[in-house]
């Protein structure tokens, strides 16, 4: 199987983060619930982790390291803790339903604004003219449609300047492209573990600066006696027994990122995602969203068909051995900024493992399909 | 054993961590229950003889700390000043 779905989950993962996950399940009990070794052993994975995310991430500290379910769970908490109903957020038009859906149940009144697919400074335009009074302003960093790079650190330089805290969405830039929490400003960094972090479904991580407002309350491991969550992070945010499997996971594929290199990662996955485009464009009947500006996009690119619906293309594709998705991919604000709201789109997302030549050879199947009609 | 009252496990380990990359050996533990009113504790224990070292190091890396004892004989703590 050609595997093209890394933008929900990369399913290919490094040897090392299936090996951590069976090591954590054997060795190690909870953080935080004993002082014995399985417990310690524990709390030194989640420990190291949060230690080593703080780095590669430049967050203020290990403490303001949140482990999360998925990155919805780390934007709700963000949201629940900067917007109140009736506060006007300012969002780009290539949001993902993790944050209008929170937004919507918050009440807040969203300010979209809007701007052509791949087009930076129409994008940085219509945030500079929506900022000013905004209650707080929330980008994703890569549309997890397109693959179009949002302009966040200008974004981000903007909010700063308007006194607005900047929520990042990293769901599809984390573990490929540089994220600096410092850099940005931002209030919080919300970000999966399964997907460019290369950790297993069910990992998250919110990097935080400062005051939240916990969603969940429960168990912590820590000043037991009050019913009231503990202030401090992470504790704040963490109630519950922790994924440590998960987490040991999520910490093996960080060190392989690291040690592969983050540039080498973002360079291969833009190499595939141009020969995917290469081969696809010119196809009659086939309509392809790549922009010729090579940081423009990362390594994600949507089709859509003329004469073949999204999800019959997708499921033809898949009965030849090549795993892509289909439809409005939880993000219907981008399909309507792009036009494509109907019909939806088949989009291909690459990962470091896929190969060249798999990517050759999916262009070349799913052309065949479209050419066939 | 000399003991730094933490705020919470991630800050006994930040705290543990600081002081071992300045070369003092440091434990994680439990926090003696008689020693924390609030419920589950943690703590860093460190020797008497480099307890002073720790604070400066804890400062310097702006790691905060809460209430700081000395384990006596016996195994009666007593509070000591920073």
């Amino acid at each position: 199987m050609i595997y093209l779905d890394s933008a929900a989950t990369s399913m290919l993962k490094p040897r090392e983060v299936g090996e951590a996950v069976v090591r954590a399940m054997r060795t190690m009990a909870s953080p935080g619930r004993g002082g014995h070794a399985p417990a310690m052993l524990a709390a030194e994975t989640a420990y190291r982790c949060r230690e080593e995310l703080a780095g590669f991430f430049n967050a203020p500290g290990s403490e303001n390291v949140v482990f999360t379910m998925n990155a919805t769970h780390g934007l709700n908490i963000a949201l629940a803790t900067l917007v109140e109903r009736g506060d006007r957020v300012v969002i780009s038009g290539y949001e993902h339903n993790a944050v209008t859906r929170p937004l919507h149940m918050l009440g807040a009144r969203v300010d979209v604004a809007a701007a052509p697919l791949f087009d930076s400074g129409a994008t940085l335009e219509e945030f500079r003219k929506r900022l000013p009074g905004a209650k707080c302003c929330v980008c994703t960093h890569v549309s997890n449609v397109f693959g179009a790079v949002m302009p966040v650190y200008e974004i981000a330089a903007l909010c700063a300047e308007q006194g607005v805290p900047f929520v990042l969405d990293a769901s599809q830039s984390a573990g490929v492209l540089g994220v600096d929490m410092e850099r940005l400003g931002a209030e919080f960094v919300a970000m999966p573990g399964h997907k460019g972090l290369l950790g297993p479904q069910g990992t998250g991580v919110l990097l935080c600066r400062g005051a939240v407002k916990p969603i969940m309350a429960g168990g912590t491991g820590s000043d037991s006696r009050s019913q009231s969550m503990p202030e401090t992070l992470p504790d704040a945010l963490e109630a519950g027994t922790h994924n440590i499997p998960g987490i040991a996971g999520m910490l093996a594929g960080l060190r392989w990122i690291k040690r592969r290199g983050l540039g080498a990662i973002e360079r291969h996955e833009r190499r595939l995602k141009d020969v995917l485009a290469g081969r696809l464009e010119g196809t009659p009947g086939l309509e392809v969203f790549s922009s010729a500006e090579p940081s423009a996009q990362a390594g994600v690119l949507s089709v859509r068909s003329a004469c073949i619906g999204s999800e019959e293309l997708a499921e033809a594709l898949a009965e030849r051995g090549v795993a892509v998705r289909a439809g409005l991919h939880c993000a219907p604000l981008a399909h309507m900024s792009a036009g494509t709201i109907e019909e939806g789109t088949v989009r291909l997302s690459l990962s470091p493992f896929n190969t060249e030549r798999e990517a050759a050879s999916a262009a070349e199947i799913l052309k065949k399909l479209v050419m066939e009609r | 054993m000399n003991i730094i009252m933490c705020r919470s496990l991630t800050y006994a380990q930040r705290a543990s961590s600081a002081l071992e990359r300045a070369g003092i050996t440091a434990m994680v533990a439990r926090a003696p229950q008689e020693l924390t009113n609030r419920g589950c504790g943690y703590c860093v224990k460190v020797s008497p003889r480099r307890f002073t070292d720790a604070l400066a190091v804890l400062r310097r890396a702006g790691v905060p700390h809460g209430r700081l004892f000395r384990e006596e004989p016996g195994g009666r703590y007593v509070e000591v000043a920073g």
